[in-house]
């Protein structure tokens, strides 16, 4: 697992060349944040059948409605669904960062949206690995196109988060403690366009600081 | 006579409910927390498969039965766990098993990372204990906690509202640690202070990743010890647990070897389970233990061995300190929170908590400032105060083991504080004096020293956690009593054998150069065996003689640690890490580089020839403008954004200095509010605002996250406040957003309002009839100065 510096970059508005004191700062948090904590995930496989109004996880009442499901999934008989999170320890170490100096806590926030990142993309390949000769779709979360928040506190249930990862999901469909990520893979027996990493789906388009900036935040 | 049962030779638990119930033929989407309503028989049958395979407790099936997870199902605590206990009854009839009521976690995170607060916490598992007891359970079982907090809630609310055995087990992961990060010795020190009955793990890890966990708990809790791992680690395509009942009771029994007695099975595990376990563990007896008690207290994440010198910081004091006293009364817990860090990161052991000062109310302040303290401080606290209401208040909601500050020798001190340390498990200090006063010499104090420790033990307060403070007299008022304080030091560490208190700095009060008599002082107390001085660890004079001490008395092994702080100071200057640094800067330079120390000392220089306004004024608020400017253009992000702003603190805190020597009105712009709305709990942007406002001179009060708009409103109204910021990361709280400005605008003076976060917009903002968009901090302090100039 490798935390991505340059993202953590991007996530603190960087553009283009970066500084180097803010670079190295940024390496340095990133080296302490990796030595101090791992992400933990967890993530279930699931058959995929319709029903009305979307896709339904088989075996379960969860049903992904909405057209970001259907084009993500539409040629998938599986999906596996994953959660990761830094965990609490990673808000107690944001805590305390805030009480002693503000710009390296935002410096740790953004190396904390990396490394979840990173968690996740470690999960990814587990399960890819585990899927010889299949594909996997892009990634994509509650909040991704019409995909609704509200979902979330089904799709933790699904993996037990609270027990195995202790993620929560609050009343306003938040994730618990902050860092923490769920997400759909879609599985299937072609390859996959990329379809998610473009601001079309997202829905920050309106707001993003990039876009405004003539940037984008994907690869 | 209470029945001790799981103190003869090893008890057998059951293994899980949920496992069982996966086979059972259950309608999709039943509540498993319902089943004693819905499926009573098919409960009972599996209580009386473990019963039969030699479980001598089942878990009534209440895990989640509390008032937050049954929200929502149209049912109520009382009725689901009466019926859920039945149940197990219905199972144990006839085997002589005995049912135990479940308790789980509330599924959300505690103050200080999420909402619910340690009372919420402790109401919701009041209730479920005391329906526990109507419903005449066995003992009660608090279960896969990862959370040291709310381990506490629950205990308290069974040791408060029954006389039954308490069982407590956290689950812990690979590392030695919870989720939340606590560690084993904590819980156990924690845990056992506050009267748990037996301790020790579930869930989580399979038995042989319990195996160093159990050993370690052995060493650090008296203790009987608890088992009740999963069938190792679950894959996670299928959910399927890896051990068989043969390989999973052959690795229990080696559990048994390190030190567990009482023993089960956690997800994964089944009636077969434990009749394998039953027949592995045929014939063996617990193993011998090996606790050896030490003076500890902690944390969750950081436990304290005093098994050499350690520092107490005395910082938190407002006795003869103008500022902290000012800070108390107003309620700025972040001032007292600031002086908690930097002690911590000047390498204080503990920190001393006193808020008592004139025109405070301890008993609702002291809590409040332990809640703060533990929001971004690990080191132990010592909660002191002559008040055993406020005392008992701050222990309550103190997250792991404190020291309580402090009983003396006079009986009616005796009689208030030590029954409080004993029910919260906490450490304490004597004063060596007692109601006729301060005794002269050596040997009175020693005398009542003794007195004190042994109406401790008699309380059960082990002789470990009496710590005997012998007490400092100004040597320029009283000279003869610095020598009897040493002696009487050197007595009660030699004749008793406890840890000695000495608060040091009073020896030198009307003296000149104060830091060399007591570093002196200090330096001879170390001497006669003082192993825990109060002091400032800001003091480098200070903290350097412990560092010799140690390294003198062997502490400091081959001194390492006294050779590492010094290297430094004489080798060559390392490089600079910026090449600009070490070339003078202008006062405008250093703020904008963030050069915090440099600012702060060309303030004080600059104060020396200019107005404290004309400062802040003329050179500050530019500066910091300018650091927008460059912000606003992309030369400069957010974190340097801070550093400028931080680098302003020190300028504002040289000004502040300056005023109160001239005894002049400080500077003060406008007050404002800043909250994060209802449901909200992503506060760093609000955050990041504050710091920004606080350094361009505006009072910021800081409501918090998660704040309901009743709550706004209200504060807005009683300070009379003309501006309020707002902030929503998420379209899920919009709504709370729009709510809270709605609120507002219908104040008879309503106050003009900001709204700002990764969701809102311009529109957004005048949709919901807020005054102003904030894009980001730097806009909200120029909304700030266009609204309270």
């Amino acid at each position: 697992m490798k935390l991505d510096v340059n993202e953590a970059l991007r996530y603190l508005g960087v553009r283009g060349e970066p500084d180097p004191e803010l670079s190295a700062q940024v390496a340095r948090t990133a080296e302490e944040l990796t030595n101090l904590l791992t992400p933990r995930y967890t993530y279930q496989v699931f058959d995929l059948a319709p029903a009305p109004g979307g896709i339904r996880l088989a075996g379960t009442e969860t049903v992904l409605p909405g057209t970001t499901a259907a084009r993500m999934l539409g040629s998938c008989r599986q999906a596996a669904l994953l959660a990761c999170t830094l965990g609490a320890r990673f808000d107690q170490m944001l805590l305390a960062a805030q009480a002693r100096d503000m710009a390296r806590a935002v410096v740790l926030d953004a190396c904390g949206g990396a490394w979840v990142e990173a968690g996740c993309d470690e999960a990814e390949h587990e399960i890819a690995a585990r899927f010889p000769g299949q594909y996997l779709t892009d990634r994509f979360s509650p909040g991704y196109g019409d995909l609704p928040l509200s979902l979330q506190s089904g799709l933790c249930a699904l993996l037990d988060t609270p027990r195995r990862l202790g993620l929560y999901v609050t009343e306003s469909d938040m994730l618990h403690p902050v860092k923490s990520v769920t997400a759909l893979v879609g599985i299937a027996d072609a390859p996959q366009p990329a379809r998610v990493r473009g601001c079309g789906a997202c829905t920050l388009r309106e707001t993003c600081a990039y876009r405004k900036g003539g940037q984008r935040c994907a690869r | 006579m209470r029945d001790e049962f799981w103190r003869e030779g090893l008890t057998l638990l059951d293994g899980a409910l949920g496992t069982v119930l996966q086979h059972a033929d259950l309608p999709p989407g039943a509540r498993p927390e319902l089943l004693a309503l819905t499926h009573p028989q098919i409960l009972s049958d599996i209580h009386r498969a473990y019963a039969q395979a030699g479980s001598q407790v089942v878990y009534a099936n209440t895990f989640g039965c509390n008032a937050k997870k049954l929200a929502g199902t149209g049912r109520g605590v009382e009725e689901v766990v009466a019926a859920s206990v039945a149940a197990a009854r219905t199972g144990a009839a006839g085997t002589g098993a005995r049912v135990a009521l479940d308790i789980g976690p509330l599924g959300e995170l505690l103050e200080p990372l999420g909402s619910l607060t340690f009372e919420g916490a402790y109401a919701l598992f009041r209730e479920v204990v005391e329906a526990g007891v109507r419903a005449g359970v066995d003992l009660v079982v608090i279960e896969t906690m990862t959370d040291l907090y709310e381990a506490k809630a629950a205990l308290l609310a069974a040791k408060e509202h029954s006389d039954l055995p308490v069982f407590v087990t956290l689950s812990f992961e690979e590392g030695g640690r919870t989720f939340t990060g606590c560690g084993v010795t904590a819980m156990a020190r924690t845990l056992e202070g506050l009267g748990a009955d037996a301790i020790g793990f579930n869930c989580s890890l399979g038995p042989d990743g319990l195996a160093p966990l159990v050993e370690e708990l052995a060493g650090a809790t008296s203790l009987p010890i608890i088992a009740k791992p999963n069938a190792g680690l679950p894959d996670p395509l299928d959910g399927h647990y890896p051990m068989g009942p043969e390989e999973f009771a052959a690795t229990l029994a080696v559990l048994v070897d390190r030190g567990a007695a009482i023993l089960g099975g956690c997800c994964g595990t089944t009636p077969d389970y434990i009749a394998a376990v039953q027949a592995a563990l045929a014939g063996k007896t617990p193993a011998p233990r090996r606790y050896r008690p030490a003076s500890r207290v902690c944390t969750p994440t950081r436990c304290l061995t005093v098994d050499g010198v350690r520092v107490i910081g005395e910082r938190i004091n407002p006795t003869g300190k103008k500022r902290l006293q000012q800070a108390l009364r107003e309620g700025d817990l972040d001032y007292i929170l600031d002086l908690a860090v930097r002690q911590e990161d000047a390498g204080a052991d503990i920190l001393d908590v006193n808020v008592g000062c004139p025109g405070v109310d301890e008993v609702e302040l002291l809590p409040k400032v332990v809640k703060k303290l533990q929001s971004a401080v690990s080191l132990p606290l010592q909660l002191d105060s002559a008040d055993p209401a406020a005392l008992e208040a701050a222990l309550r909601v103190y997250n792991g083991k404190p020291v309580v500050n402090s009983v003396n020798g006079d009986p009616a001190s005796l009689a208030a504080v030590l029954p409080l340390v004993k029910k919260y498990g906490a450490a304490v200090v004597g004063l060596c004096l007692d109601e006729k006063g301060l005794p002269q010499t050596a040997e009175e104090r020693l005398a009542i020293a003794r007195r004190i420790l042994s109406a401790a033990l008699a309380q059960g307060i082990p002789r470990e956690d009496v710590w005997i403070d012998c007490l400092t007299m100004t040597v320029s008022a009283q000279q003869s009593q610095a020598v009897e304080t040493l002696q009487a030091v050197r007595t009660v560490r030699e004749e008793l054998g406890l840890q000695t208190v000495l608060g040091v700095s009073n020896i030198s009060f009307g003296l000149p150069q104060r830091p060399l008599v007591n570093q002196t002082f200090l330096t001879a107390a170390l001497a006669c065996g003082l192993t825990l001085p109060i002091l400032d660890p800001n003091r480098a004079e200070m903290m350097d003689a412990i560092r010799a001490f140690r390294a003198l008395s062997g502490e400091d092994e081959g001194c390492g640690a006294y050779v590492e702080r010094f290297a430094q100071a004489s080798a060559p200057a390392a490089p600079a890490p910026d090449p600009g640094a070490g070339e003078a800067l202008t006062l405008a330079q250093a703020i904008l580089k963030g050069r915090r120390g440099e600012a702060g000392r060309l303030a004080r220089e600059a104060l020396e020839r200019m107005e404290p306004l004309a400062l802040v004024e003329g050179e500050l608020i530019p500066a910091l403008d300018r650091a927008g400017e460059e912000y606003e253009a992309g030369r400069l992000y957010l974190p340097q954004l801070l550093s400028a702003a931080q680098a302003a603190q020190s300028v504002f805190e040289a000004v502040a200095d300056q005023l109160e020597r001239t005894g002049a009105a400080p500077v003060k712009k406008g007050a404002l509010a800043v909250a994060t709305v209802r449901g909200d709990i992503h506060d760093i942007g609000k955050n990041i605002a504050k710091t920004v406002l606080e350094n361009y001179g505006y009072q910021v009060l800081d409501l918090g996250r998660d704040v309901p708009p009743e709550t706004v409103a209200e504060e807005a109204a009683r300070r009379g406040l003309k501006l309020v910021g707002l902030s929503a990361l998420m379209t899920t709280t919009l709504p709370a957003m729009a709510e809270t400005v709605r609120l507002l605008k219908a104040l008879p003076q309503p106050p003009a309002v900001f709204v700002a976060g990764a969701v809102v917009t311009e529109d957004y903002a005048r949709s919901i009839g807020a005054d102003y968009y904030a894009k980001d901090a730097k806009a909200s302090a120029q909304i700030a100065r266009e609204v309270l100039g």
